[in-house]
């Protein structure tokens, strides 16, 4: 058992030193890559909300990471201060007019950005504090979802078998019908052809004496005069009628609008969470919803339409 | 009813069974550690047997090993690469090849290799020792075997696992740096963010505690095995299956184990 | 046979050499582990017994390269190291079966450096071998 005279020794020697320098070699280039022979630089941040960060959160320029949170804390004011640190060397990113905002994308980790418009500007230096602006897609569509979904309430609560448009569109129905009945637009406007019988009665009776006026005396022009005046007076009948269908478009009108606010906002939490698998299948069933109360209003202004025909393209348009 | 029964003692037996082969095994595992402690374990003999234990174990295995782990990590690297770059996510494409690879994938193969090959030697050839009575003569000779037999063979177990999970990794890591940025130092600024972030202490430590384990695990596991072996010749491959089937186990407890304890 | 105690070092068919070992490594296990002789040291005992039975040749031989006197001799050998009182050959027929055995026997016993009583334990029907 001579160690000269051991044949294993020489290989195994030279396998022991190769694995240890190689070793070494990596565990010297970790303690580089983690900084341990660089000074740290140190940055407060100043935030209303500490939420989603986390010892460990990522400060990012430009898409690279050159440092992390390393605690989190409350100053004496309540507020809360993040502490950053990072290498000395990604220090000269920091300036003066940097910002910095806390990203929570839907796919991904947190992250905290630094924008540094201008980089001939004065260094940040160390040890300084900031602001922390939070731009949290993911707290966004939880309020964009509330706000489609109240302004659906809404547009069910106007298209109901009960609701105001019905009742209005209703109202509308029966004072077209009436208005191609017998007696036209005064009996839509009276409310039953009797009321319209009288006031043509009246009509006609007033007609009949200005006829007879006419035939009987010199003034009669004047007095069919009044009698045109009453009728087509800006405080008239006839007008009276056009501003309440005037008021029925408006509400139409309105009902579209909000419906096309739905659809835009739809489209847009769409497009946000395009990425996102389980949030799809609830604004899909929504997105349904959506467009079922789109077609009903689209049926009413058509039908209105029809009846009264508007110089207007009624199609609400869906993305 | 009497089927029942004696199923039940059949449970009973085998529960019986592993509580001593576990038993048996963390008490040697006790003694041997003890013997770490004495000093005269630490002379010239016992690491001449360790040297030759390592060469045996990794030293002449080395260039298969590393042709072996070649192949592993470019055929995984190339996968991450590609499905990443389909999905769209390149920049998460190093991380998981270094956690893949060489945190868990490598080390485990490691373990399997030398299992394979120096775990079921071991085990045969304690148990042939046990049957050929040569324990016997030695204890007749008052030569205790721990100390140039199987301490020897755990050390070396543990040395050989660590250095070549560590000697693969290391390969791992190269050529996936190659395979993502090419023959450039374009990337190194990247790479060492990259596993600055991965390789902090706890992992680092709890890598290297893994792969001691593991050496562990394909030298003792084989070692008790052995010495468990009725004196019968033709018990040898039932004493080799028996010890290859628990270093599997506890191969597979452990990699579950620092799974769970690093993502859970 | 195995009831024989502590003080009495035994050469028999049951206790084999350690079979991955040269010979010389089977004998010098014994300084090296039970008195903590370093590992050059311990060899030079080893290699000093061995020549002392005149078998130094056979060092480096490991137990399958070995002809059974060979096997007898580092055996003998290593049960001389322990240096124990009585040293006892149990039954030699069944260990040197190529040589007569009992002459061989006699020859080691006869090798100058050796001392101390040598006990033979046979079979009766091979007392005829022993002249007495």
């Amino acid at each position: 058992m001579n160690a000269t005279s051991n044949p294993f020794h020489f290989k195994v020697g030279l396998f022991a030193a190769g694995t240890l320098l190689l070793v070494g070699v990596f565990l010297v280039y970790l303690l580089h890559a983690r900084g341990v022979f660089e000074p740290t630089y140190r940055l407060n941040l100043a935030a209303t909300s500490a939420d989603g960060v986390a010892p460990g959160v990522p400060l990012v320029f430009s898409g690279i990471e050159i440092g992390s949170v390393a605690s989190l804390g409350l100053n004496d004011d309540g507020g809360i201060v993040i502490r950053i640190e990072l290498l000395q060397r990604n220090a000269k990113w920091l300036r003066q007019t940097s910002s910095f905002t806390l990203d929570k994308p839907l796919v991904g980790g947190a992250k905290i950005r630094v924008d540094s418009p201008d980089l001939k500007a004065e260094p940040l230096p160390d040890g300084s504090t900031m602001l922390l602006v939070t731009s949290d897609v993911s707290k966004e569509i939880p309020a964009l979802v509330e706000r489609v979904k109240a302004i659906l309430a809404n547009v069910e609560h106007l298209t109901r078998q009960d609701g105001e448009i019905n009742a209005t569109l209703a109202n509308v129905k029966t004072v077209t019908d009436r208005m191609t009945g017998d007696y036209g637009v005064l009996e839509g406007i009276l409310g039953s052809p009797e009321k319209a019988r009288a006031v043509t009665d009246s009509l006609e009776k007033t007609r009949a004496l200005v006829a007879k006026l006419d035939s009987l005396a010199l003034r009669m022009d004047g007095m069919a005069a009044k009698t045109d005046s009453w009728l087509f007076d800006p405080n008239g009948v006839a007008e009276h009628t056009r501003e309440s269908l005037v008021q029925v478009r408006h509400m139409l009108d309105d009902a579209q609008s909000s419906l096309k606010k739905a659809d835009a906002l739809m489209a847009n939490a769409v497009d946000i969470s395009a990425n996102v698998k389980d949030g799809t299948q609830d604004i899909a069933k929504l997105r349904a919803e959506i467009d079922d109360a789109v077609r009903k209003a689209n049926a009413l202004v058509n039908e209105i339409n029809k009846k009264w025909p508007f110089a207007r393209d009624p199609e609400v348009k869906l993305p | 009813m009497r089927f029942l029964e004696a199923s039940i003692e059949s449970l009973g037996a085998k529960i019986t069974g592993w509580f001593a082969v576990g038993y048996g095994t963390f008490a040697f595992l006790g003694r041997a550690l003890l013997l770490l402690l004495d000093r005269t374990t630490w002379n010239r003999a016992t690491f001449d047997v360790v040297v030759k234990q390592v060469y045996f174990t990794a030293v002449q295995i080395l260039h298969v090993f590393l042709g072996y782990a070649l192949i592993i990590s470019w055929l995984i690297v190339t996968i991450i690469l590609s499905t990443a770059r389909e999905f769209g996510l390149t920049e998460f494409a190093m991380e998981m090849t270094i956690r893949v690879l060489v945190l868990e994938l490598l080390p485990f193969l490691t373990a399997l290799f030398v299992a394979l090959r120096s775990g079921s030697a071991i085990n045969t050839e304690i148990a042939l020792m046990r049957v050929n009575n040569e324990l016997d003569a030695l204890a007749h000779c008052k030569v205790p075997p721990m100390q140039f037999e199987f301490l020897p063979r755990l050390i070396g177990g543990v040395v050989s696992v660590v250095a070549l999970a560590s000697l693969a990794g290391l390969l791992a890591l190269l050529l996936a740096y190659l395979s993502i940025y090419g023959l450039s130092m374009a990337g190194f600024e990247a790479f060492t963010r990259t596993v600055a972030r991965i390789f902090d202490f706890r992992i680092v430590a709890g890598l290297a505690v893994k792969c001691a384990l593991f050496g562990l695990a394909v030298t003792l596991i084989p070692v008790t095995a052995g010495l468990e072996t009725p004196k019968k010749l033709f018990m040898v491959p039932v004493s080799v299956l028996r010890g290859m089937m628990r270093v599997f186990f506890a191969i597979v407890a452990i990699e579950v184990l620092s799974l769970a304890l690093k993502y859970i | 046979m195995t009831a024989l105690g502590d003080d009495v070092a035994r050469v028999a068919p049951d206790l084999p050499l350690r079979a991955n070992l040269s010979a010389l490594d089977n004998i010098a296990l014994i300084p090296l582990y039970q008195r903590h002789y370093d590992a050059a040291d311990s060899a030079r005992q080893a290699l000093a017994m061995l020549d002392a039975l005149g078998h130094a040749t056979i060092a480096p031989l490991r137990d399958p390269d070995m002809t059974p006197a060979q096997r007898f001799v580092t055996q003998l050998a290593r049960a001389l190291m322990l240096r124990r009182p009585r040293l006892v050959i149990d039954r030699p027929g069944a260990m040197l079966y190529d040589v007569p055995y009992p002459d061989f026997i006699r020859r080691l016993a006869a090798q100058p450096a050796m001392s101390g009583t040598w006990d033979i334990y046979d079979f009766s029907w091979n007392q005829v071998l022993y002249p007495r």
